[in-house]
């Protein structure tokens, strides 16, 4: 049974990695650390299959797996950056304010709240339920609709601004 | 939302690297790997204490019965890993058509061929105005390691193919709608032409050494603007393959032979086909198009209209060597 699981799992990660790579480089912007992401994942996917409730249960699993990599990827860096050159934190204003003017909808995700941008990009991008959202995000399924559409409200303001 | 299907779009098109499947599944290996070492570890630390605490029957049968499940463990992944380790060794060039195919159904499915060369998309794009809708997909060959030909030439001539076409296909759309304006069209009228251009390619075979595919643009208001172009390149030098080195010093009969007798059998079935004093089959040359197909043999194709009535369409003759 357990073995089973395990085989399953590993065809999932097999079958889908084009999709999960796509998510993680959603979140890291390139091609190293979407990568990292990803082997990331699948290492602890196989470490803890154990811990997945069911068959049915692997493909929002593997998502979770994935989403708090990706997290724990940009904190990471976000860390990184705040202990290194002071003198890079002066350019930042400015960087960021060219980057907000030119992003499309697709960057302007990203400047979005951690869980609402995850939100989003499960929604529309992996086209998954509310449902497993909720699941994958640890989160009510009221709290996952109301956070979707503050984000998309947000959203449509911020690229309209843009434009 | 429209800007959330324009973020989508961008999302599909983030394109998948090379080394995605390699290290997806030497992941999985050095994972498994990892597990079957502490499993075996745990199976002999427990009989090492069996034998020390002098153990009865019972924690035998426990431990043959943990022996047997971590057995039957082994074997599943056995099969698997040879598979795995096959594919390590060709890991640098079973990178498949395209990529985008599931590694395992690529893995299990086709036998391994070390590939040396794969055919990608490098660039594509797809645009709609009022007018139209255009939809561009440009391959480039890519090598992948060891000793393969230089295929700079060919990759931009594929990709100025492309280009070229897409542009005077927008063009000729757009003379069409002068045209069609000027000749008395309403602009609602126009509007349900529905005008599309689409520029693709799709892989016919690829083995170790050569890849053949076609590149095609196609108008959907005109199929006098239609165009094909057939690639057979040759890995090693990374020219084109020619018929002669398929099928020989007498390729020229061989070919006109063995269309000839299809021919035959075709009409015999009812097809139609142009006599050579109506413009129909008369030999091929060095020009005749043609691609490889799964069996190796050469494909030859006769565009619409070109030997046979076009209702017809493309006829293909596959010669066997």
């Amino acid at each position: 049974m357990k073995q089973e699981l395990y085989e399953k799992l590993v065809t999932h990660i097999v079958e889908n990695q084009n999709q999960f790579y796509r998510i993680a480089f959603s979140y890291a912007g390139n091609k190293e650390d979407a990568l990292d992401i990803v082997q990331n994942a699948i290492c602890k996917a196989l470490e803890n299959y154990e811990m997945i409730r069911n068959e049915k249960a692997i493909r929002t699993w593997f998502y979770r797996i994935l989403v708090n990599e990706s997290m724990l990827l940009l904190k990471q860096h976000k860390k990184e950056m705040s202990c290194g050159e002071q003198e890079w934190l002066l350019e930042v204003p400015y960087f960021e304010k060219a980057y907000e003017a030119e992003g499309d909808a697709f960057d302007q995700i990203n400047q979005l709240e951690e869980d609402v941008q995850s939100i989003i990009k499960l929604r529309f991008f992996e086209e998954l339920s509310l449902k497993e959202i909720a699941e994958i995000m640890d989160l009510n399924l009221n709290t996952v609709k109301a956070k979707l559409y503050r984000g998309l409200k947000t959203l449509k303001q911020r690229v309209k601004e843009g434009a | 939302m429209k800007i959330l299907k324009e973020a989508k779009k961008r999302y599909d098109e983030i394109a998948i690297p090379e080394e995605l499947s390699q290290i997806v599944e030497s992941t999985i290996r050095r994972q498994e790997e990892k597990q079957e070492v502490y499993q075996s570890n745990a199976v002999n630390a427990e009989s090492e204490k069996d034998t020390v605490n002098e153990a009865g029957k019972e924690n035998r049968i426990n431990e043959t019965e943990k022996g047997k499940v971590i057995h039957m463990k082994r074997q599943g992944r056995v099969l698997k890993r040879t598979l795995a380790a096959a594919a390590g060794i060709f890991a640098v060039f079973t990178l498949g058509l395209n990529v985008n195919t599931a590694f395992a159904k690529t893995m299990y499915e086709i036998p391994i061929i070390g590939t040396l060369a794969q055919v990608l998309t490098i660039y594509s794009y797809e645009d709609e105005t009022e007018d139209l809708k255009i939809s561009v997909e440009i391959p480039s060959i890519e090598t992948i390691s060891g000793e393969v030909g230089d295929m700079d030439a060919v990759n931009k001539e594929i990709y100025e193919y492309c280009e070229q076409y897409a542009e005077e296909a927008v063009e000729r759309a757009k003379e069409y709608r002068e045209a069609f304006l000027a000749t008395g069209g309403t602009e609602e009228e126009w509007e349900k032409h529905n005008i599309q251009i689409r520029v693709w390619y799709e892989i016919k075979s690829q083995t170790e050494n050569y890849l053949s595919f076609i590149v095609q643009g196609r108008e959907n208001w005109n199929s006098a603007g239609n165009s094909t172009r057939y690639y057979n390149i040759d890995i090693k030098t990374g020219g084109q393959i020619t018929l002669e080195e398929l099928l020989g010093e007498n390729y020229v009969q061989i070919a006109n032979e063995s269309i000839l007798h299809q021919i035959e059998e075709r009409k015999e079935n009812g097809e139609v086909f142009w006599t050579p004093e109506e413009g129909g089959f008369a030999g091929i040359s060095e020009q005749t198009q043609f691609y490889i197909n799964e069996m190796g043999n050469p494909v030859i194709v006769f565009d619409k209209y070109e030997i046979a009535p076009g209702a017809d369409g493309q006829i293909e003759f596959e010669i066997k060597a």
